[in-house]
């Protein structure tokens, strides 16, 4: 209680409260940027939260978070560009509504499904991270290296067309994360002579080149493409009646969103797409789907909106990152000196609540600058690409830069970006990389750790309850992908082979 | 002259399933990272406790290697298309992100920056004189007054001495 009324008393403070409408407003500006994603942004700006003190720090990434989350609809909505990929499902239905004059209906039902799935998400947040964190009371270092084994194998279902690829990268990102002194032994590994290298590669520079450099690259390779103009009307609050039509979709959403968002890895855009098909999949009428329905918006943004406050709660109780996004938090916390797990719950309680609540602050921000400024951030896509994206460059460079100030740090986010583009090219992502440099130290440690308690028994794992069924939860989130491919292609097989016959 | 030398150069990747080739050049950089691994010191035996420098690489670089092979054998059963050749101005721009790199280190940031700020986009095509150059100029200023003196960070003295 007396943590609570601190972090009310810090909230006070009007440079805290200025601090989260920033993070709000940039939010839903780089939200609605196609390519600018709250991800991207919230790597672009970690470095300079650093001269900050905790609170106000991940305060601001918390609520750029949240505010990014929504951000993307606008533009979704208004030009068919979503500004983040958590927002490419509220485009198949706010488009057409957008074109048939009714932009403000769709951003009003945009905004206010994300501001009902934002504050569930705070609610299963505050009460789920505490009860989750005193579970972890009981990890010792196997319990830890299950559950982040558990975290990777995540990956795998993000995408069950490319999760191999997910794994791989995830493992790439473990194996960076070996760069550097081992701390056990003293021994240096793959730092080639470089003397820099022995502290290993810090995932700062590597996850802004991984989003801003691949981006740029990226955007240079679409310069072509010529923008759209916003079809406008003013922002209409939906009415009781088209409420009362989405309150099911909503209520609904807001419960896969949240299950979505407290497994590890998944995020907003998978929660998104299974919020639109859900609410499309429970509608008595299917046929305005895709051509205007306002289901088909709030679906997704509830979704959405609701998996950012619960991929909080694995990062904050476990240490292990419930999205990308919050993968970038987490390494926020951990610069910051703070121990995310079940320690930050009594070692900095106050931090904690400083945590919800400018979640919670952020969530009405920004349906108050969305319904007061959609038309405003819409232009936002019309900033010429030719001169936004060489600033987000250097930025990105000064980010990468500001951290250590070496040199070093910057070859390490341009050869990450252009590395990052590359792989991109060959259907990897960014997110797994990302996740596995920053939970491949602590898979390393609880492995190491582990292996001495056991005495080098590895069937000792299979002894403890806990390890055995994140290890089960592994091994079903790493095959049923491919099972769900196999009769996939086996069900499109028969389905080709009656045509034929 | 048009589309015809993109489609052939695309033609060996049709022949193979791309994710094959993935998964083939994965695997031959795991034998590299695993050959690499060789050359790790060993720690005495007392501090290592039976786990090695090498041994949790080796662990991760055997996992990476075991999924490539997976995708190899899964990229059998899908469809293959040929890949779209990169434009050439992702390669410029690549390059002046090297060449910004290495200006950094040469003749200062501010400099730096300002070059970058205005070669790249006329580079991408801009040539709204008037445009360009108060954005070479003036965000570079903003950048280096923000960071230098809002957030003293340090910056090396370039070529113009600041």
């Amino acid at each position: 209680m007396n943590a609570f009324l601190t972090a009310l008393v810090a909230f006070s403070d009007p440079y805290l409260i200025t601090v989260i409408l920033i993070g709000t407003i940039g939010g839903v500006l780089v939200g609605a940027m196609p390519g600018l994603s709250s991800t991207m942004a919230t790597a672009l700006l970690l470095p300079f939260t650093l001269t900050m003190d905790p609170i106000p720090a991940i305060s601001l990434l918390s609520a750029l978070y949240c505010a990014g989350t929504f951000g993307g609809s606008i533009t979704a909505i208004l030009v068919n560009a979503p500004g983040a990929p958590p927002a490419a499902a509220t485009a198949f239905d706010g488009y057409p509504l957008a074109q048939r004059g009714q932009a403000g209906m769709a951003l009003g039902m945009a905004a206010v499904s994300s501001v009902i799935g934002g504050i569930f998400s705070v609610v299963v947040l505050i009460v789920a991270a505490p009860l989750l964190s005193r579970v972890a009371y009981n990890f010792g270092p196997p319990e830890y290296f299950a559950l982040s084994l558990f975290g990777l194998s995540m990956l795998a279902t993000i995408s069950g067309e490319s999760a191999l690829k997910n794994l791989i990268g995830g493992a790439f990102g473990v194996l960076l994360a070996t760069i550097g002194m081992d701390f056990t032994t003293g021994v240096d590994r793959f730092t080639f002579g470089y003397w820099e290298l022995s502290e290993g590669i810090h995932f700062i520079p590597v996850m802004i080149g991984l989003f801003a450099g691949c981006e740029f690259l990226t955007q240079a390779s679409k310069l072509k493409e010529g923008r759209v103009r916003a079809i406008f009307d003013a922002v209409k609050l939906p009415g009781w009646a088209d409420f009362k039509h989405c309150f099911g979709t909503i209520c609904r959403s807001c419960g896969i969103g949240s299950f979505i968002g407290l497994l590890p890895a998944e995020g907003g855009t998978v929660a998104a797409m299974i919020g639109y098909n859900e609410a499309k999949r429970w509608a008595k009428d299917k046929s305005q789907f895709g051509k205007g329905d306002l289901r088909g918006i709030a679906g997704p943004e509830a979704a959405n909106n609701a998996a950012t406050g619960a991929a909080m709660v694995p990062t904050l109780a476990l240490g292990i990152p419930g999205s990308a996004t919050t993968a970038i938090i987490l390494g926020a916390l951990l610069a910051h000196g703070l121990r995310p797990g079940p320690h930050l719950f009594t070692e900095t309680p106050t931090l904690l609540y400083a945590i919800f609540l400018s979640m919670l602050i952020a969530n009405f921000a920004f349906a108050a600058f969305g319904f007061a400024g959609a038309k405003l951030f819409a232009r936002v896509t019309l900033i010429p690409t030719e001169f936004l994206w060489p600033a987000v460059f250097v930025l990105a460079s000064i980010g990468a830069y500001a951290m250590d100030q070496s040199i070093m740090d910057v070859w390490i986010m341009v050869l990450a970006g252009l590395f990052g583009f590359v792989l991109k090219r060959y259907g990897f992502s960014a997110a797994p990389i990302i996740m596995g440099l920053i939970l491949g130290e602590l898979v390393e440690n609880s492995l190491k750790q582990s292996l001495i308690i056991f005495d080098h028994n590895w069937f000792h794992f299979l002894e403890r309850p806990i390890v055995v069924t994140f290890l089960v939860l592994t091994l079903t989130s790493m095959i049923w992908p491919l099972v769900t491919l196999f009769r996939t292609k086996r069900q499109e097989r028969k389905a080709a082979d009656a045509v034929q016959s | 002259m048009s589309s015809k030398p993109s489609v052939d150069r695309a033609a060996p990747a049709a022949r193979f399933p791309r994710d094959m080739v993935i998964g083939f050049c994965t695997v031959v950089l795991c034998a590299v990272a695993y050959w690499i691994t060789l050359s790790f010191a060993d720690a005495p035996a007392a501090v290592a406790q039976n786990v090695q420098p090498a041994t949790f690489p080796r662990l991760v670089i055997s996992v990476i290697a075991v999924l490539a092979l997976a995708l190899m054998v899964i990229s059998f059963r899908k469809d293959s298309r040929p890949g779209k050749s990169v434009p050439a101005m992702v390669a410029m721009t690549a390059a002046m992100m090297l060449a910004f790199v290495v200006a950094f280190e040469a003749i200062g940031f501010i400099l730096a920056m300002a070059l970058f700020c205005f070669f790249m986009p006329v580079i991408w095509g801009e040539r709204r004189w008037h445009a360009v150059i108060p954005f070479a100029v003036l965000f570079p200023g903003a950048i280096y007054a923000l960071f230098a003196f809002g957030l003293g960070v340090h910056f090396d003295a370039g070529i113009l001495g600041f």
